[in-house]
């Protein structure tokens, strides 16, 4: 009777661990494909969503932007738009569906134990295949406008990366308040609707830096997104996308310090969630 | 830990704050606008709170192969138990170590999706149970056989019978391989012939295979078939442990039963008045909510009148635990003046089989209903083997209705 012995006491505290991925790698995938599968079931276009939503905004915000900044070169603004929209609306995705995820599964967990990280892990997956589908539009606007691929184009799956762990580490922290007060839910698409404003995305970092004091140039880079959305905009134009390096590893830092954050405090409350639902 | 010891539990106890407040919530509109601005004015300042220990200081060892029961009435502390083994609460003190793989079902058909088809719910709810792809794969062909939906694979389980739905949940769950099976009255779905075939299959996986089982039930006919040891818990404490006669023995004896007093919910608009108290009672008038199998009972209903009712009916409803209505009866009407009355409704005539029955009453004038209670009252019927039952009456578990019908038998030519 050698087999794993397992013990349960008060004081047991769990962390995560590569392990149990491995163990519910199973439970990870078919979860992923369950919110996948019943997110466009009977919906008549079906996945054709995952590109018409984001290509709205892209049309909206590129002309604003293109207006606004009386660029020269419509289809060039229109790329350097999409580029950063498609990342934030991937940051939006995964912090938003994380902080909903365990509420939305307490049915599972109160029922049968499994690691709950799993949850907000197979909400990932679902945003990076919406987040896939929708490069195609990226694609698209790089061909029409003509631009051309630098070696730093395998720079990308990092910065796409850190969008993902920004959204998972604020995502996680959120979630675990959720738990308990359902306010959540609420604040959340506030800050995002608020965030994609102070977040360079219409418009580059040199345009909002640009006009505001420079004392106010590190508090504007405290945003983790702005680390992710201009590396994703060097690794895909090259250039001057980097506006000071120092400000950017600032948002890089902040990126880990909140993922930090967020597991943390995800890994503190975890085993009660049962009892707050 | 001794060789055999698969299961080892030291002292567990579990705590909850209840809040007092809970009652504070609002249906309205404007209720939760208010509630809302009194929660952020009381911001800082501590709530107020209860202490409840579900369990306390609860000790014990099971061996392997074990087929416990776990009995106590409704709030003992059994469902918290089965949660803290199955990891899914901690405990508050203590300590549990077990060995091997467990699997609990605390419910049927956890995670299932109206929306995926029988087969994605099929390697939905084993991933969600623990199970790895080539798992289910492999036992793919004997779930689906167990739940004979081999036609509807492909349908979403929405547009599945209920008992169809059932048996799939059940199926996936019956051919999980666990060294410890957790069972939280899930049979008390699905239709008897359906009961049976499950608790056959768990005593397949525990007599052949040699398997743990931790088994709750309200149904003490199916304890006593399935288990061979006993737990009895009490307002969180462990009253006995041993044989699964003696236990039961103990449980039935102890008139710690399910309940047989119900307070009714007081609506809040009173019309003309309300039912506030209902009795379950054996014939002899005696308390008792585990009414044993081929016995009469009586449903005493305590009502107030608030003002004079013309036409006054009070009537009391039987429901199975599948939602069919079973009988309905009407008192006589008449004109009632305000006052406290109570109603008694014998059952003397029909013997119910074995199961838990929901208990419907309403009070009505000019067959307008006034007060209707739904989900409030139910009645135990137990197949108590031995113990109880006095055998005018074999239970055969084949019909809801046990009495029998005249039968003749003639010669023909």
């Amino acid at each position: 009777m050698n087999k794993d012995k397992i013990i349960i006491d008060p004081n047991l505290s769990s962390f995560f661990s590569w392990n149990d991925i491995v163990r519910y790698k199973s439970l990870l995938n078919n979860l992923a494909k369950r919110d996948f599968l019943v997110r466009y079931k009977q919906a008549f276009a079906g996945i054709m969503w995952a590109l018409i939503k984001p290509l709205m905004s892209i049309l909206v915000f590129g002309y604003i932007s293109t207006k606004i900044s009386n660029s020269e070169n419509t289809a060039t603004n229109f790329v350097y738009v999409a580029s950063a929209m498609l990342l934030w609306q991937l940051f939006s995705n995964v912090f938003n569906d994380v902080s909903n995820s365990i509420i939305s599964n307490s049915n599972l967990f109160s029922k049968v134990y499994f690691p709950k990280i799993i949850i907000p892990l197979s909400t990932i997956l679902v945003c990076l295949v919406d987040f896939f589908i929708s490069l195609i539009i990226l694609v698209v606007l790089f061909v029409i406008s003509g631009q051309s691929l630098h070696w730093q184009i395998i720079l990308a799956p990092l910065f796409i990366l850190l969008t993902v762990i920004n959204g998972l580490g604020l995502g996680l922290y959120f979630a675990t308040i959720n738990v308990k007060f359902r306010d959540v839910k609420f604040i959340v698409p506030v800050i995002l609707q608020f965030g994609m404003y102070v977040t360079p995305v219409i418009f580059n970092t040199t345009y909002y830096l640009d006009r505001m004091p420079s004392w106010l140039h590190w508090l504007f880079c405290l945003n983790p997104m702005v680390g992710a959305i201009d590396g994703f905009k060097y690794a895909l134009f090259g250039g001057d996308s980097i506006y000071n390096i120092y400000y950017f590893s600032l948002s890089v830092c902040v990126s880990f310090l909140f993922l930090f954050i967020g597991v943390k405090y995800f890994y503190k409350f975890e085993r009660n969630f049962v009892d707050y639902i | 830990m001794s060789n055999n010891t698969i299961i080892k539990v030291e002292g567990l106890s579990k705590h909850y704050l209840l809040n007092k407040n809970v009652a504070q919530k609002s249906d309205t509109l404007y209720g939760s606008f208010i509630n809302g601005l009194k929660n952020i004015k009381s911001i800082g300042k501590k709530n107020d709170t209860k202490d409840f220990w579900a369990l306390q200081d609860v000790s014990f060892e099971i061996q392997q192969g074990d087929r416990v029961g776990i009995i106590g009435r409704n709030g003992a502390g059994k469902s918290t138990l089965l949660k803290i083994l199955s990891r899914i609460t901690p405990p508050t003190k203590g300590r549990i170590e077990y060995s091997g793989r467990m699997a609990s079902l605390l419910e049927v058909g956890t995670g299932f999706h109206g929306d995926l088809s029988g087969r994605e719910n099929i390697y939905l709810n084993g991933s969600i149970l623990g199970m790895t792809k080539q798992e289910i794969d492999r036992k793919f062909d004997e779930i689906v056989a167990f739940a004979e939906v081999e036609n509807f694979l492909d349908t979403p389980v929405k547009r599945y019978s209920s008992g169809m739905y059932v048996r799939l949940a059940f199926a996936v769950a019956a051919n999980l391989e666990p060294d410890i099976l957790i069972v939280d009255e899930v049979l008390a779905v699905g239709d008897a012939a359906f009961q049976k075939k499950c608790l056959g299959k768990m005593n397949d996986v525990s007599s052949k295979e040699g398997r743990t089982i931790l088994f709750v039930s309200h149904n003490m006919g199916a304890v006593q078939n399935l288990c061979n040891k006993g737990l009895y818990l009490t307002k969180g404490r462990l009253n006995s442990t041993g044989d699964i006669k003696d236990i039961i023995n103990n449980y039935l004896q102890s008139g710690d039963t399910n309940k047989s007093d119900y307070k009714l919910q007081i609506p809040e608009q009173v019309t003309y008045g309300y039912a506030y108290e209902v009795f379950i009672e054996d014939e002899n008038g005696d308390s008792l909510a585990e009414i044993p199998v081929g016995s009469y009972w009586k449903i005493r209903v305590k009502f107030a009148i608030t003002k004079p009712t013309p036409h006054f009916i009070v009537a009391v409803g039987i429901v199975s635990s599948f939602e069919m209505p079973i009988r309905t009866t009407w008192s006589k009407p008449s004109d009632i003046n305000p006052g406290n009355y109570e109603a008694i409704f014998y059952n003397n005539d029909v013997f119910l089989t074995t199961g838990i029955y929901k208990i419907v009453i309403g009070l009505s004038s000019n067959v307008r209903t006034f007060h209707y209670s739904d989900n409030e009252v139910s009645i135990s019927i137990s197949d108590a083997g031995d113990i109880l039952s006095d055998k005018r009456i074999i239970n055969t578990q084949s019909g809801l209705i046990l009495n029998p019908m005249k039968v003749t038998i003639n010669k023909s030519n």
